[in-house]
């Protein structure tokens, strides 16, 4: 209770997380590089982290908190994996553009 | 516990044939000791099988995921122990039949019909709506394998039939049950109350319906029938279709008084015509195959006209007639295999004559087709007299066309036996071919030995089908169900009708 | 003495499973032995069961024994049981003595076929089929001999496998008959509905709580299967050419025995037809038109064994019309003198036909007189006897019915006409058929194709099986001679009380008339066929071609239900089965794949264009919440 009091109201945080979220979208969306969606991604993840950890201070409970931690640790595998594949692409000589590898079209 | 070892003996012999590298001869020697032993094991639970008693016996259960009750129950009443019994006799047949003709891959092959066995007698015994709908699965994917991999010409298509009508009936069964054991909140048979939803029926009644096949869910059937190798086609027609009169028993019926009551006028309809149609086509069918094959599609309706009887002459004729039945069709599958291996067809126009020269095959081909044919004294006629009586009071007109069915059977058994044994010689078959061997006669002379016992005490079966219903054990009978239904939807049809 | 029964019953039972069994272990000849020492093995079953019943009184004559439950279902059961008492016991001394008789004739008969074994194992069955059906216990047991005496006709007929005649003539007596089966069993389903039982006992002591049209209806499917099974008005036409089978067969099972089983069950189940008298007079008036048109179509055959098939079913007529009336025990008692006088007119028709190299039509042949002297005097008390002259059998058993139909009314007198137009008939055809064998000139093919075995005119087997029924149809039917003396009756009478008593006057009326009108009979017959300078066969072209072709029955069946039934089976095949039910799955298949390929458009392939519509999707359920809340 004494620590939800102490500094913002959580509807500015989530504000930031929004932000941080459509900044992100905007990003996967309309860059082409590979590398950069997946920074667009991180950024997304992270305002979902944002707005889990100020719930979780809101509420004065620690399950926010916990499913942070979660996603941090997914969003790192996820990282390993993704810049894996973008150095194999680049090594295979695969263009650096999303827009170019649409090898699942129907 | 008997039960559990009936259901995981054939199916823990199959990992071991999966497994160890066996040669051809030890992993066939090895699935003929298991299904044997399985025969064995079902002697045993019907020795010390208690027909007075009236509840579920040699059952056990434990809990499977207890938040929605489901558990891993078995046990056997009287008519589960007489299906387990068929199965395990007509999957021996099978496997020795399949040793004897020597199937390609046979570690594979075998262990796929030790698996079905355990999964047919999971089927027969499972007393939990989710464990059935696991057995019953169970059982269809051996079957795509053995249909798809060791099956004729047609095979895939054949395949892609079967699995796309087993599909769809499996997955509204599936639904029936989740609806269905949700609403009750358990999935445990015995405890699971009556529903009246006649969509959670018709779920169930769809699914039975197809697997049987009833008249007009039978699409897949004249092509697996045919395409399949001979001991896979016994099976199917002989036991798997056998599954679905026992859902109609121990599910549709049995935990839905009030839609079978409703809907029975409908379902019996369907079956008496299918029991026409299929006697009908099969008067046209041009080989072996398709007669029994459509024949098979004509008793699956007589056999549910007696189970929607729902009165205890129908139900107990029903349980005997599923025992004949799946005698009979597994017996004149083996022998339209053995016949087809002599002539390599199966086609009437190139066969007949056959009987001259070959007494042991005349002999036998002829039992089992006046066994079918239902000649007055054998137990097929048993049954049928008892499900066309049980279904009489019901209404004249369902036993009229079965006595009409009865003698279109007469006309296309004789049709069959007159194609491959009498008259000329057909072109097909080879001067030298041989009577039928030793070997052979081991395999389907039991089959018809068991249905000429039956013709002499037809009553130890159905006689025996249902627990004794008696007042004082009602409260304790698990079986109440039936019994209920049968006096329930009497008061309804006496009402009616208006009598008292 | 029970157990005489069950030893009559077992006995063939036994000897027919281990002919199957025993295989070529069995000698050909033994097989034969085998079969005819357990049918006379059955006769001494009958034997001491008669014996034993004779030391009973005459109100204690009927016992019971149940091996075991049989059949049940629900509330009803059936026990496998026999059933002792003085009709069952008639029945079981005719079956196993007559069939002895002819199953010995058979080893001389079939000897040098090369399926011996298997002739002898289908007779021994039909023995036991046919002891099952007159000694069972209930209805349902009846039925049950019923469907197996049905069997083994189906397979004796088509015993020469390779003939397609032999197999279609099987497969047609056997589907006729089935259809009486069918009937019968529908009549259970009623009395199982409303008596809850089928033991003879039960059911004829609750019959009369049943509704007018319940009982009817039963009458009437009982009725349904007798005449099936004894090739009567409308169900006959499959017996004329059950003569596929070997001559033996014929003698045994459609002329002594099985043909005659519907007389058996109505006058076993009499009771229940005494309270339907519609039906119990449909029965006698089919009994009657059958045997004047058996008797017309007789006249034109020229198949010897196919004259002697009419004849008798113009002869079972006569048993309908006694069982009809009630006479129960006149039909009884012409089902007994029939099997000996028609089993020996069979034989004898057989050790001709074996004569002449298998030949059956009697336009081959002729003047057979001096060349079997025997035979011919065996064929000719046959004759006489199944005309009815005195003091032949058939003048007692078949006079006494025609006395009991003058004791019914007006409807009676028309029967009485019928049987006496009949009597004519009978003279008629049978004398033909003896003067066109016997007498004339020897023809070319008995001059080329005559040939005796051995010597004699037969083996010792077929030769003492004749004169064996000779005695026995010359002297058999002074048994009973209704004015005088009538033990068969008093027999029968705790079984089956005769509904009819004919005055003596009645008796002596009949059996005049008969006997003048079976002698104008022979005379016309001797008259065209047997004179020195016969007359010219008077001809009626139209009458004459539909008797040949045997008033067109065949014909109307195949048109009425047959091709119907084919039809409507390649019908079903080919408007319905193929596309409908065989079609679905394809075009289930194709339309998934269609609609695939149009929802395959969707996927582009550009993973922004998923995130673009994974945003926006979230973004309108987004707004969907919002509003909505």
């Amino acid at each position: 209770m004494t620590i939800a009091m102490l500094g913002p109201e959580v509807s500015w945080y989530l504000a930031v997380s929004a932000f941080l979220f459509a900044t992100g979208a905007f990003g996967v969306l309309v860059r082409r590089s590979p590398l950069i969606v997946l920074l667009s991604l991180e950024i997304m993840l992270n305002a979902g982290n944002l707005a889990l950890i100020a719930f979780s201070r809101h509420h004065g409970r620690g399950d926010g908190q916990i499913f942070a931690i979660s996603v941090m640790a997914i969003a790192a595998s996820e990282v390993v994996v993704g810049l894996g594949l973008i150095v194999a692409m680049s090594r295979k000589r695969v263009a650096l553009d999303v827009d170019k590898l649409n090898f699942l079209r129907g | 516990m008997l039960t559990t070892v009936l259901i995981f003996m054939p199916v823990a012999v199959a990992l071991i044939v999966w497994l160890l590298p066996l040669s051809r001869l030890a992993a066939g020697g090895v699935a003929l000791l298991a299904s044997l032993a399985e025969v064995g094991l079902w002697i045993e639970a019907l020795v010390r099988f208690d027909f007075d008693s009236s509840g579920l016996q040699f059952h056990q259960r434990q809990s499977w995921f207890s938040d929605l009750n489901v558990s891993y129950h078995v046990g056997l009443f009287p008519f589960s122990l007489w299906l387990v019994g068929l199965t395990a006799v007509v999957m021996a047949a099978a496997v020795a039949y399949a040793v004897w003709v020597g199937r390609e891959r046979p570690r594979a092959y075998f262990g796929l019909m030790l698996f079905l066995t355990g999964a047919i007698a999971g089927v027969f015994t499972a007393q939990d709506l989710l464990l059935f709908y696991a057995f019953f699965e169970a059982m269809l994917i051996p079957l795509y394998v053995l249909v798809g991999v060791w099956g004729g010409a047609g095979r895939l298509g054949a395949t892609v039939k079967f699995v796309i009508y087993t599909m769809a009936g499996s997955l509204l069964m599936l639904a029936a049950i989740i609806v269905y054991g949700l609403q009750q909140g358990t999935f445990d048979l015995l405890e699971i109350g009556p529903s009246s939803s006649d969509w959670v029926f018709l779920g169930f009644v769809v699914a039975f319906a197809i697997k049987a096949p009833l008249f007009p869910f039978h699409g897949w059937l004249p092509d697996a029938y045919r395409e399949s190798s001979p001991e896979v086609s016994a099976v199917l027609s002989g036991v798997v279709s056998k599954a679905a009169a026992y859902g109609f028993i121990r599910i549709a019926i049995a935990k839905f008084p009030g839609p079978t009551s409703d809907l029975r006028g409908a379902i019996l309809a369907l079956a008496a015509i299918g029991l026409v149609y299929g006697s009908l086509l099969a008067f046209r069918a041009p080989d072996v195959r398709g007669v029994v094959a459509y024949s098979s599609l004509a008793q699956m309706g007589l056999i549910t006209l007696g189970v929607f009887a729902v009165n205890d002459l129908g139900l107990d004729g029903a349980v005997l007639q599923m025992v004949n039945h799946g005698l009979i069709s597994a017996a004149l599958f083996l022998l339209a295999g053995m016949v087809e291996r002599r002539t390599s067809t199966g086609e009437f126009a190139l066969l007949g004559g056959m009987a001259r020269g070959r007494p042991a095959l005349a002999t036998v081909l002829m039992t089992t087709g006046i066994i079918a044919l239902a000649v007055p004294l054998s137990s097929a006629f048993a049954g049928e007299f008892l499900i066309l009586a049980g279904v009489f009071q019901q209404g004249w007109g369902w036993a009229v066309v079965g006595a009409v069915a009865i003698v279109l059977a007469a006309m296309y058994i004789l049709r069959m036996i007159s194609g491959i044994l009498h008259q000329d010689v057909g072109p097909a078959v080879p001067e030298a071919a041989l009577d039928l061997r030793p070997g052979e006669l081991a395999i389907v002379v039991p089959l018809v030995g068991v249905l000429l016992a039956l013709s002499a005490w037809p009553a130890a079966i159905s006689q025996r089908s249902f627990p004794n219903d008696q007042p004082q054990q009602a409260v304790r009978s698990q079986f109440r169900a039936v019994s209920y239904v049968v006096r329930e939807t009497q008061v309804t049809l006496n009402v009616s009708r208006g009598t008292p | 003495m029970i157990w005489g029964a069950w030893l009559c019953l077992a006995s063939p039972l036994a000897a027919a499973l281990l002919i199957t069994l025993g295989g070529n272990a069995l000698s050909r000849r033994g097989a034969g032995y085998l079969a005819t020492f357990a049918t006379f093995v059955a006769f001494i079953g009958a034997a001491i069961s008669f014996f034993s019943l004779l030391s009973h009184d005459a109100g204690d004559r009927s016992h019971l024994s149940t091996g075991w439950t049989w059949i049940a279902g629900g509330s009803y059961h059936s026990g496998f049981s026999v059933l002792v008492d003085p009709l069952s016991t008639m029945m079981m001394l005719i079956v196993s003595g007559v069939g002895g008789l002819i199953i010995g004739y058979s080893i001389g008969y079939m000897d040098g076929d090369p399926e011996e074994r298997r002739y002898f194992a289908y007779m021994a069955l039909f023995v036991f089929s046919m002891l099952l059906l007159v000694q069972g216990g209930n209805l349902i047991l009846l039925l049950a001999g019923w469907g197996m005496v049905g069997l083994s006709s189906y397979l004796l007929i088509g015993f020469w496998q390779e003939r397609h005649s032999a197999i279609a003539a099987a497969k047609k007596a056997f589907v006729m008959n089935a259809v009486g089966d069918a009937t019968m069993a529908l009549a259970f389903f009623i009395l199982i509905q409303k008596t809850g039982s089928l033991d003879f006992g039960d059911v004829f002591a609750r019959q009369g709580f049943l509704g007018g049209w319940a009982i009817n209806l039963i009458a009437l499917g009982l009725l349904g299967g007798a005449v099936a099974k004894s090739a009567q008005l409308p169900l006959h036409t499959w017996l004329p050419d059950a003569m596929e089978g070997p001559t033996p067969v014929s003698a045994l099972i459609h002329a002594a025995t099985m043909v005659t089983a519907g007389v058996y069950l109505i006058v076993r189940t009499h009771p229940i037809f005494e309270q339907a008298p519609k039906i119990e007079d449909l029965a006698a008036g089919l009994g009657a038109a059958t045997l004047v048109m058996a008797g017309l179509i007789a006249l034109v055959q020229t198949d010897i064994k196919r004259v002697i098939a009419y004849s008798t079913m113009s002869q079972i007529g006569y048993m309908f019309l006694g069982a009809g009336l009630g006479a129960y025990a006149n039909g009884m008692f012409h089902l007994m003198t029939h099997a000996f006088f028609k089993a020996l007119l069979f034989m004898a028709a057989g050790i001709v036909i074996h004569a002449l190299a298998g030949e059956q039509d009697m336009r081959n042949m002729g003047g057979l007189r001096e060349l079997m002297p025997f035979t011919r005097w065996c064929f000719l008390i046959g004759s006489l006897a199944l005309v009815g002259i005195f003091p032949f059998a058939g003048f007692f058993s078949k006079d006494s019915i025609l006395a009991a139909a003058m004791d019914r009314g007006w409807y009676g007198y028309l029967l009485w006409v019928a049987g006496l137009a009949g009597t004519f008939l009978t003279g008629l055809y049978t004398f033909r058929m003896y003067f066109v064998v016997f007498g004339g000139q020897r023809s070319a093919f008995v001059r080329e194709h005559f040939h005796h075995e051995g010597h004699g005119e037969g083996p010792f087997s077929m030769t003492s099986t004749v004169a064996t029924l000779a005695g026995l149809a010359a002297i058999g039917g002074w048994i009973q001679w209704s004015p005088f003396w009538h033990p068969v009756t008093s027999w029968l009478e705790p079984v089956a009380r005769p509904l009819v008593e004919p005055a003596n006057w009645m008796e002596w009326t009949s059996s005049g008339t008969a006997l003048a009108l079976g002698l104008g009979g022979i005379w016309v017959a001797w008259l065209l066929y047997g004179a020195r300078r016969p007359r010219p066969v008077p001809r009626v072209a139209p009458v004459e071609s539909a008797l040949v072709h045997k008033l067109y029955f065949d014909e109307a069946y195949d048109l009425a239900f047959y091709r119907p039934a084919m039809r409507l089976s390649l019908l079903l095949g080919r408007f319905f089965e193929r596309p409908l039910i065989a079609g679905t799955g394809r075009e289930l298949a194709e339309g998934s794949v269609d609609v695939g390929r149009g929802f395959s458009r969707l996927q582009t392939g550009l993973v922004r264009t998923y995130v673009l519509a994974i945003a926006s999707s979230l973004a309108v359920i987004a707004v969907v919440f919002v509003a909505v809340r």
